[in-house]
């Protein structure tokens, strides 16, 4: 298992598990990342949001909130 | 229903699912834009005829879900459960369904009928999808229907998949869901202590996923109406449940998987971004390839503001010859004044102002309809979320370096009605093209080679002035506590419906050409009363007596009368001002509501400004000038976009103290160097 903010560019991984606070966990669920979601990295530089592709969406995420999303890397 | 033939639609999406453009296609010129009730949300409220029936469309706010994290989610689920629409419209993104239909799965539960829009069909069909709508209405039991914004022939399916959703009252199957919920440890013995009718509209099982959720309000609602016994078995219940959001959306997003199966289908495609992605997202370029379309915007924007500019100045030009003529028949002085004055420069004003709004309407409302914007956004999103606004924030402040009325004009592309007013708040403090054209004329007049160094202690006090009026507002507006970092998705680029924009552009222009024309005639009309003398000389008018009352205070702060009443004079117009002094400092012409707004300056001008003002004075008189109340047009476009008199007048009268007080400080600052 890694972090999301982890994974390199261009890898494929499942989110294992999402949490942060209420609004944060809402919000990101709402967007569609929930466990079992299929997630590719688009982009990932330092000090810059995170771009992933996931659910046919190009997303983009703020690094500090993600931090607690877990991922199951397979590719 | 409100009466015979009239029915109520509720348009309920995602931000991005092209809600906006639907409501505009559907109401054109028919819309009203008000404030929900007591809330700081926009609400926008339309209609259409057709067939003899009337049809009132209620565009609800763009929320990601129907939880209680905001007004936003509290004011649509409140208007659902009210009874108010007849028919729900749910809008889902057909090139991005399986996330979009969240919004669905979320609405399942709710007994008032609806119907499903598959929006942005032609941007699903480039991508390769196929969807199945009839397999997915036969699943979901409402009416589905493939949709495409600028394609005249999607209407048609859609007035009939609405007829049909009000005629048959189809409501939601979400029988498979509710199965998927049964799984949830605790759902099935919640749902079963919960009475009927807790909130109307609202089902049992609506009301249990949502307490597993930790929704406050609902667990509330809830437990007015359970036994202390029940009461008690309900809290075991949420407090051993861990993270209801996340496990309720599994179920929900596996029941959106199984619903898809079959009916969508997609030639796989790896996932990437496209070249101007690529370009946008980079470390460096992208700030300036956004920096660079928004002032290639604002230059577009001028091609179609110019035939009212012109139109415009061509009506300022009438006053003068046309009161001479008056005049010259005997008509009274005072009416002639009040005709000339106030009637024929405002309206001059107000059509000047009309072009630049419906140019910056026009093409910003393109960008954000391409999906442009939201690039804009995701650039800047890090940087404006210290001000709790949205990354599109920095376009109205660009644009108000030329004209701050365009930046208020632009500020309709932020759906967030805190955020929208939060930045033209502080889009005021950015002095616009006519301080720029007044500013480093004066400082040159006072400060000779020292000029650049006036320009950047403005644009430092500028940077401090919007971060303090950020902080103040912004505890206001955007609560801190709703704020949070960057969730958004890149939008696919759509081709434009230019026929709703166009109407929805004209709808707007003249939507401010009426409440414009309404502040400007009326502060105009103040100012008249204020200055108007029977016989021309100044020592007559209140204007006068009052900069003279008020003197020793304006003292303080480093400004003579003069001083003081050419300040009033800059929040109609900055260029007004330097004409204003002229003609103090020289005792000639008469002070009159067109020179408040457009005297020319006096030729030995630099000479009778360094002869009666100090340098300290200057300094101060500068400060005062540039962070002023930008206009009386931008005060009439904050009022026309924020829909709020008593906004309108916080901001307005916010900025004439600070400006007073940073003229005080300029003053002594200058006392001290000088």
């Amino acid at each position: 298992m890694s972090k999301l903010t982890d994974m390199q560019k261009g890898a494929e991984g499942t989110v294992v598990s999402v949490s942060g606070d209420a609004r944060f966990v809402s919000r990101i669920t709402s967007i569609g990342l929930t466990p079992g979601c299929k997630v590719s990295m688009i982009k990932n530089e330092k000090n810059r949001p995170i771009l992933v592709y996931s659910r046919d969406t190009m997303i983009a995420l703020n690094r500090k909130d993600c931090s607690n999303i877990e991922m199951e890397v397979t590719a | 229903m409100t009466a015979d033939n009239e029915y109520v639609i509720a348009l309920l999406g995602q931000p991005n699912s092209g809600k906006s453009t639907l409501f505009n296609a559907l109401t054109g010129m028919h819309q009203h834009v008000g404030n929900w009730p007591g809330k700081t949300v926009e609400k926008k409220e339309g209609s259409f005829k057709r067939e003899d029936k009337k049809y009132i469309v209620a565009d609800l706010p763009g929320t990601y879900s129907l939880s209680a994290n905001s007004d936003e989610e509290m004011i649509t689920r409140d208007y659902i459960a009210s009874g108010k629409a007849d028919v729900v419209c749910i809008l889902a993104d057909s090139s991005q369904l399986s996330r979009s239909l969240y919004m669905l799965a979320d609405y399942a539960g709710i007994t008032v009928p609806c119907f499903l829009l598959l929006n942005m069909s032609d941007v699903a069909a480039l991508q390769g999808k196929t969807i199945d709508a009839k397999a997915l209405e036969k699943k979901l039991g409402i009416p589905v229907v493939p949709f495409s914004a600028p394609d005249r022939k999607s209407y048609d399916g859609f007035y009939t998949a609405l007829n049909r959703a009000l005629i048959k009252q189809s409501k939601l199957d979400y029988t498979v869901l509710e199965e998927k919920y049964a799984n949830i440890e605790g759902f099935n013995e919640l749902k079963n202590i919960i009475p009927e009718g807790v909130i109307s509209g609202y089902s049992k099982t609506w009301l249990a996923i949502k307490a597993i959720e930790g929704d406050v309000p609902v667990i509330a609602k809830i437990k007015e109406k359970l036994s202390a016994e029940n009461v008690k078995t309900l809290e075991k219940i949420i407090v051993s449940i861990k993270n209801g959001v996340v496990v309720a959306g599994e179920s929900k997003f596996a029941w959106i998987d199984e619903l898809l199966e079959g009916s969508v289908k997609s030639e796989k495609k790896s996932a990437s971004l496209g070249k101007f992605d690529r370009l946008v997202t980079h470390k460096i370029w992208g700030k300036i390839v956004v920096i660079a379309i928004i002032f290639g915007g604002l230059l577009l924007s001028f091609i179609p503001a110019l035939p009212f500019m012109g139109i415009g100045q061509g009506i300022s030009a009438i006053p003068d010859p046309l009161s001479d003529i008056l005049i010259g028949i005997g008509c009274p002085k005072i009416i002639v004044s009040l005709f000339c004055d106030i009637f024929i420069r405002c309206i001059s004003f107000v059509v000047q102002m009309l072009g630049f709004v419906f140019g910056v309407t026009l093409v910003f409302g393109l960008l954000e309809e391409i999906g442009l914007m939201a690039r804009v956004s995701y650039v800047f999103d890090n940087s404006m979320s210290k001000f709790g606004l949205q990354g599109k924030s920095v376009m109205p402040f660009l644009i108000s370096f030329g004209c701050t009325m365009g930046g208020a004009a632009g500020t309709r592309v932020i759906d967030n009605w805190g955020q929208k007013v939060l930045t033209i708040a502080l889009s005021w403090a950015i002095p616009c093209g006519a301080a720029w054209a007044v500013i480093p004329l004066l400082s040159t007049i006072f400060f000779g080679a020292w000029a650049p160094v006036i320009i950047l202690a403005i644009l430092i006090v500028m940077i401090l002035h919007i971060c303090v009026t950020g902080f103040i507002f912004g505890r206001f507006l955007v609560k801190p506590e709703e704020r949070y970092g960057m969730i958004m998705e890149l939008p696919p680029y759509h081709k434009p419906r230019w026929g709703a924009l166009l109407r929805y552009v004209f709808g707007r222009t003249k939507d401010t050409f009426l409440r414009a024309t309404k502040v400007v005639l009326l502060v105009a009309f103040v100012f008249w009363l204020l200055s108007f003398t029977k016989d021309g000389n100044i020592a007559n008018s209140l204007l006068y007596k009052f900069g003279h009352f008020v003197e020793p205070a304006t003292k303080l702060v480093g400004m003579s009368w003069q001083s003081f009443l050419a300040f009033l004079a800059s929040s109609l117009g900055k260029e007004g001002a330097l004409g204003v002094l002229s003609m103090l400092y020289t005792n000639s012409g008469t002070l009159t509501l067109g020179s408040l707004m457009a005297a020319e300056k006096a030729s030995n001008f630099n000479e009778l400004m360094l002869a009666n003002i100090s340098r300290p004075e200057g300094l101060a008189l500068i400060f005062a000038m540039t962070f002023n109340m930008p206009c009386i047009v931008a005060l009439a476009a904050t009022y026309q976009e924020t829909h709020s008199a008593k906004w309108t007048a916080i901001i307005g009268v916010y900025y004439t103290v600070v400006a007073l007080l940073l003229a005080g400080a300029a003053y002594y600052i200058g006392l001290l160097i000088f």
